[in-house]
Formats: structure tokens, sequence, C-alpha cells
């Protein structure tokens, strides 16, 4: 048997073009591999529940591999993509959205997930006594399609899908697989990455790779096992002897040590997140707006991120964090200047001095350096400050109370959009917590907070948002103190891991090499 | 009959003091400031949502209605849910009881395997230099923080030879053995101080007694009399300072559950005070009141047992 010249050449191309075929398709093979690698994360908060409503940091991390919302907030923190959704469109009255849900993704039960699971679970998280708040806009839910739902607001309201991206409003099979609420969330099913294994309280959670996600080939990992390990001194020993993957949060002062172990990497994420120090303007001196500058350029915000974060931060100039949306970098938040502190001083009725008082928290290192470089600071312009420490349990009591003068306080931000904080913030009434707990109040302020929730075009809502943040830095409302980041440790063999300034885990794309 | 009639009596002095327990462990917890709804509710806690909360918790009923609850509750066999976790809360301190107990057992037995040949080896020579040597032991021991002496063990045994592991408490029989070695070491250095003293006071002080001299007397071999005639009797009054050591015990293993990440009843309770947890700290004191009282109440009769005088 002979093959002529032409019949040689056509089967060398066609040999090539099944051969260059297989090369390109190998990558793809290679990418979508079975799930392989059991991780252990070790943490130093012990895990509460499975009800998104009543998610807090202990939980929410490890919820959002379990749960999914229909938006999901990008990288930079500032904006959010579809994620069990498809689209959403708003009507022309602004207050009608359609949003179109994706067709392929199913519980790890294997039930496929339909408009009537998103219409029941934002239902339930609409009425929801912990995060039901960010709901309050929503007038009504309905669910004309297997993969449509509509939500009517009660205003226009340009927060809505930050909202929707929210971990509270995350999506659960309808009426909850026709259990109670109480026996589902002991067993919860989602369409996230993972499915839950076991959970043993105060020790550990364990979930699996769920077999039928949505993404195809992810999670790449077997499993994710989460442990609580309350020492900071064991977490680092278990990373270094290879007991562990991920060491959520290492102190910031352990970060230079860790640094030159071998076999790890550090790295800090941005943080959507704030340190403040609050001013009770109940108060007389503190109600006095000249009081409060000279306090904000006497908090020197370079030495205690130096002290406190080891250098992982930046000094504040706003209410908001550089990573929340529409973060005005312009904004003329106070800074460190003992002589403007002075001036400030002499034109308040407090120009002969005054005494106030710093509520810490017990035990906190963080709160000790502030207070006592702020004290410090205040003693060269005449300002006697005395600390007292409560346990954080009672001091967040006596803040609520409104019976302090200066206390650390903090926010870390929950979705991309600022309103969440600045209504908390600034909407003494609306807000449910007399601004912070410090009685501030500004009208102007208020009105620029209430314009950005209602205002769609992004331009309208940055001028009231740069508005908002402008009159709150020039009043001093709150000492904003600084900037973190989210700190963490993994060893070399770990890819792909990637936290969000919201804080949000992606493990659906973590590899253990 | 008199040990039968010394055992009834120590056994219904049991049951007021149970009572009192409840009361004051229910009314202290409920006193402490600091709001569960805080914990709940997390940054986001408003005083009308912290209400809601509240109430969902039946924490805004009267005090001694939420008490005839909780006795109630108790009656019935039921320590109530976390308000934390939703868990049951006797569940919760079963699902650690195991590890409470190989920490106990295990510290309890190190701290025999140390203290009882250093008593011996001191007593056996009042004043010597080794007596000396075993004296100056607890002093050091007492100095030594646990957070230290847990840390140190574990650079050197677990993360620079390996033997065992760095944490955790393990799934299966011999994990928990090989787990529960080093925090049980840890939990000995910390208790042995504290025997070795008691140990060799009683040891020199029935070194000195008539039989002791009798026997020795009568030629009976120097180390049949210790072991048989003096560690013998003088591990009477050890049984009631290990007793009461016990209870102590129980709460103060915490920092070495931290130190090891041991998820025992110690740990359970600290987080529970730290949250506000009324049902976790109720059920654990009220479970560790239970083990304290039995405990004591049982040194007591060994030491009855062991000596008729004390039921005189």
């Amino acid at each position: 048997m002979s093959f002529s010249k032409k019949s040689t050449r056509v089967v060398f191309f066609a040999a090539t073009a099944i051969g260059a075929l297989i090369a390109t398709s190998l990558p793809a093979i290679a990418d979508n591999p079975s799930p392989k690698g059991d991780l252990i994360l070790v943490r130093n908060e012990d895990f509460a529940s499975f009800n998104p409503d009543l998610a807090q940091n202990d939980s929410i991390f490890i919820q959002q591999q379990i749960y999914e919302p229909l938006f999901m907030i990008n990288q930079d923190g500032k904006s959010v993509k579809p994620w069990l959704a498809k689209s959403a469109t708003v009507a022309a009255d602004k207050l009608t959205w359609t949003i179109k849900l994706r067709t392929d993704v199913k519980f790890s039960d294997g039930t496929p997930m339909t408009s009537a699971d998103v219409k029941f679970s934002l239902d339930i998280a609409t009425k929801g006594n912990g995060w039901g708040f960010l709901n309050t806009a929503i007038d009504a839910i309905t669910a004309p399609s297997a993969d449509t739902v509509t939500i009517k607001t009660k205003t226009p309201w340009a927060p809505l899908l930050s909202d929707l991206a929210c971990f509270s409003n995350s999506i659960l099979p309808n009426n909850y697989g026709g259990k109670t609420a109480d026996v589902f969330f002991k067993a919860p099913v989602g369409t996230g990455p993972f499915a839950l294994d076991h959970w043993t309280p105060g020790t550990e959670i364990k979930m699996l790779a769920n077999k039928t996600y949505w993404q195809p080939g992810k999670p790449y990992l077997n499993s994710v096992t989460w442990k609580y390990v309350p020492d900071d001194n064991t977490r680092a020993l278990m990373l270094q002897s290879g007991q562990a993957d991920i060491n959520e949060f290492p102190p910031a002062t352990s970060v230079a040590q860790l640094k030159k172990t071998a076999g790890i990497i550090v790295n800090p994420f941005p943080a959507a997140a704030s340190q403040y120090i609050a001013m009770n303007e109940k108060t007389p001196a503190l109600a006095d707006v000249h009081v409060r500058r000279a306090l904000s350029y006497a908090f020197d915000r370079a030495s205690v991120i130096k002290v406190v974060l080891a250098g992982i931060g930046t000094a504040s100039n706003s209410i908001l964090a550089p990573n929340v949306g529409f973060y005005d970098p312009k904004t003329p938040g106070l800074q460190y200047d003992l002589k403007k502190a002075a001036a400030e001083l002499k034109m308040s009725k407090f120009s002969k001095g005054l005494k106030l008082d710093y509520l810490a928290t017990a035990g906190s290192v963080q709160d000790n350096a502030m207070s006592s470089i702020l004290q410090a600071a205040l003693k060269k312009i005449g300002v006697k400050l005395t600390i007292t420490t409560q346990d954080p349990t009672v001091k967040r009591a006596t803040q609520k109370a409104e019976h302090y003068q200066l206390t650390s306080t903090v926010w870390t931000m929950d979705i991309s959009d600022p309103d969440e904080l600045l209504t908390f913030a600034l909407n003494p009434v609306e807000g449910g917590t007399d601004a912070f707990y410090t009685h501030y109040n500004n009208k102007k302020v208020i009105a620029a907070v209430k314009a950005g929730q209602t205002t769609t075009s992004t331009a309208a809502r940055q001028k009231q948002y740069s508005l908002a943040q402008k009159l709150v830095a020039d009043e001093a409302m709150m000492i904003f103190a600084y900037n973190y980041s989210y700190i963490y440790a993994w060893r070399t063999n770990i890819t792909g891991f990637q936290v969000t300034p919201t804080l949000s885990y992606h493990m659906e794309e973590v590899k253990k090499g | 009959m008199n040990f039968l009639f010394y055992a009834g009596k120590r056994f219904l002095q049991v049951i007021p003091a149970l009572f009192g327990i409840s009361i004051a462990v229910f009314l202290l917890v409920h006193l402490i400031p600091g709001d569960p709804a805080d914990i709940i509710l997390g940054q986001t806690a408003t005083p009308a949502r912290s209400k809601v909360i509240h109430h969902l918790l039946g924490i805004d009923r009267p005090i001694f209605i939420q008490y005839f609850s909780f006795l109630n509750h108790l009656f019935h066999g039921s320590l109530g849910t976390s308000f934390f976790n939703n868990q049951s809360v006797s569940r919760l301190i079963l699902g650690r009881l195991s590890a409470t107990a190989f920490l106990m057992v295990g510290g309890i037995l190190f701290s025999l395997f140390i203290s009882v040949p250093l008593a011996i080896l001191a007593a056996s020579r009042e004043g010597a230099a080794r007596d000396q040597v075993v004296r100056v032991i607890p002093i050091i021991g007492l100095g030594m923080p646990q957070v230290w002496i847990g840390i140190e063990l574990i650079l050197l045994l677990g993360l620079k030879v390996n033997w065992f592991p760095v944490s955790g408490f393990g799934d299966t029989f011999p994990q928990h053995l090989r787990s529960t070695f080093l925090p049980a070491l840890t939990i000995a250095i910390g208790l042995s101080p504290i025997l070795i003293r008691s140990l060799r006071a009683s040891m020199l002080e029935i070194l000195e007694a008539d039989f002791v001299l009798t026997a020795k007397a009568k030629g009976v071999g120097k180390l049949r009399v210790t072991l048989s005639h003096v560690v013998r009797n003088a591990i009477i009054a050890s049984v009631t300072v290990l007793g009461v050591n016990i209870a102590y015990l129980v709460g103060s293993t915490v920092i070495v559950e931290r130190v090891f990440a041991i998820p025992a009843t110690g740990s359970l309770m600290i987080d529970a005070i730290a949250r506000r947890d009324y049902p976790i700290v109720q059920g654990v004191t009220i479970f560790f009141a239970v083990v304290v009282v039995i405990v004591n109440l049982l040194a007591d009769l060994i030491h009855a047992a062991l000596d008729p005088r004390v039921a005189l």
C-alpha cells in the first residue's frame, strides 16, 4: 500500500490539524481538573451560624462558600457584577427592576435554582431582624417566570444591586427545601462552590467540593476545613509546621517575622474598613466644633500606624475608606498638626484647657496605643485626657448608651455602596444609632446622604457623597484615624487566594499544589 | 455504720449547695454588664434591632421569670440553647467532655509521675542537697506561665522533632492520646509544685511517727518502710489536696486549651462569657459545680474510708 504525494500532504495537514486541536484543548482539560487538595484555614473566630440574617465576620466568609447572592462584589470592592443573575434592568419609572437569572445553577442537592427560590430568599432577608434593614427600600418581589424576578422599590434606589450583592441576600432553596429554618440552618444547602460536610461547634467546619457547581471545573479544591484556633502563636506554628495552609488575620506586628519564614507568603489585602475615634457631642466640650477639630489635629496617625499596624495602613482623610465606592480622595480630613490643634482650641469656648475621658477596650494593644499617643499630644495643648478601660462587650453597651466622651470605633463595609455606612453614621434617625452614637446632626449632610440614595446618575451621586464627606471632615464629626488591611499568611503551595476589600473569599479559585 | 451515716450526711449537704450555686450563677451572669444582642448583631446593632433580639431570646422578661424558666428546663434535663450558635448547651458540654477528661486525667497522671518520686527523694533526707534542689522546683514551676511552657513544648517537641502535633485533639483514641500529651504535660508542670510540697511535708511528718520508727527498729528495709508505710499514709492528705486542685483544674485548663487549640469545656466557658451567652455560662457553671461537689464529696469519702477517724 502506498500514498501519493497529495494524499501524504492531506494526511500530514490532517494530522497537524488534529494535533493542534488536541494541543489547544489540553490547557482546557488542565484548567478543569477534578477537585483535589484538602485545604485547612485557621482563624481566631468561632463560627456561629448558617443563618445569613445573623451572620457576622465569624460566619460570613464561611457562609459565602455555601450560599451565593445574585450579584457579586468585584475585586476592587467598589462595584458589583452579575453572579447568579444574568442581568438587571430598571424601568423608566426607576422603581421596577427586572432581574434575569442564570438557568444553569443548581443547589448542592441537585435541585435547579429558580425565581421561586430567589423570591423566597429575598422575602425572608427583607423581613430579617439582623440585616433586613438593607432591604428597606424594597416594596415587593415577584417571580413572573422561572428565570425572571422583578423587584419594586418604594423610591428610586441607587444602591439596590449593591444591597443584593450582600451575603444577607444569599439565595436559599424555596421554603428551606421543605424543612423548618432551624433544621435547614443546621445542614444547609446552597448554590456555592462547597457543600457542608460537618460542623463541630467550637472546633471546625469542613466542606466538600459541590459537584453540581455552575462554574465549570470549579472549585479546584476537594475540601476546605475552617479551624478555630484562638491563640495567635499556635496559628503561626500550625502554618509553619504544615498543619494549616492559610492563617487568617495574623497580628500586624508578626508580619516581619512571618516574611522571614521559609515557605510562607504574607499578604495584606486592602480593606474597605476604617478605624475612628467617636466623640460624643452630648459632652458640652465635644459639641464645640473647634474642640473636635483640635482633637482631630492632635491625633498622630503616622505614629499609631507604625506602633499598632507595623506600618501596614494609611492615615484616613474621610469617613469612607479608599476602597469604598464614591470615596473622594480630595476630602479635607484633618491631619496631625499640633500648632493647628492649639489654634483651634484657642478659638473654642474651652481655650483655658479642659479634661476629657477616653474609653478604651480592656486588653486591646491597639486601643492602648491610640489612647496613649493621643493623651501625650493633648497634654501639650492643655487638654488632660484620662483613659478608662472596659471589657469589649461592656464598652459597646456604654457606647450605645452614649455614656462616654471619646471612644474607639470601627466600621467594616458589607456592601460596595457607601449608603450602608453613611446612613448608619450620619443620619441619626434613619440610621437608628444617633449618628454612630455621637449625637452629630447636620441637616445638609443628611440631605446629601438621602439624595445619594435616590439619585441614579453616578456623577450626581458622587457630587452628593463628596459634599457629605467634606462637611463631616470639616466638622470633625469623628477623628478619622486610619484605614487598615486584612492580613493573611499562607503556604507557598497555595495559589489563587484573593480577598476583596469587603472580605469575600473566592475559595473556588484556590488551588493547592 | 459510722461511715454510711457520714456519707449520707455529706450527700444531703450537696443539695442546698447546688441550689445556692444555681441562684448565684444565674444572678451573677445577668449582673455582668454587656448585651448579647451586640454580639449577635455586630456593628449594625441599633437599640431598636437589639430590642427585637432581646425579645426573641427571652431576656426582656423579669429576671425571676427567666430564673424559673431556667430551673424548669433544668428539671426537664435541659440546659437550654446557646444564644451564639443555637446549639443545645448539653450537647456542647458533652461534646467537649472527652477533651476535658483527657486533659485532666493526663495532667493528674503526669503530675503524680513527677511529684511522687521527687517528694520521696526530698523527704528521704531532710535538709540534704537533694531536698534543697527539690524544694526549689515548686518555686520555678509556679513561676513559669503555662502559656510559655506550652509554646516552648510545641516548639521543641512539636515543631523541631515533630513527635507531637502542634495543636488540635484528633479524631481517634490514639490521636487523642498523642494530641493531649503536650497539653497534659503542661498542666502537670503547673500542678506538680503544689503536690510535691504537700507530699513532702506529709512524708516528713509521718517519718517521725511511732509506727515508722517501730518498723525501722524491727529491721524493715528502708524502701519498704518508705513505700508501704510513709508514702501510703502521706498520700491520704494529698488526696484532699489533689481533690481541691482537680476542682481548680476544671476551670484553669483554659490557657492550655487555647494554646493547643483543644476544644474542651474551659474554652467553651471563656468564649461564652465574652459573648454573654448566658445559657452556656449557666450550663457550664452548673455542670462544673456538680463535678466539683461530687469530686470533693468523693475525696472526703475516700479520706474517710482510708482514715476511719474522719467519720467520727
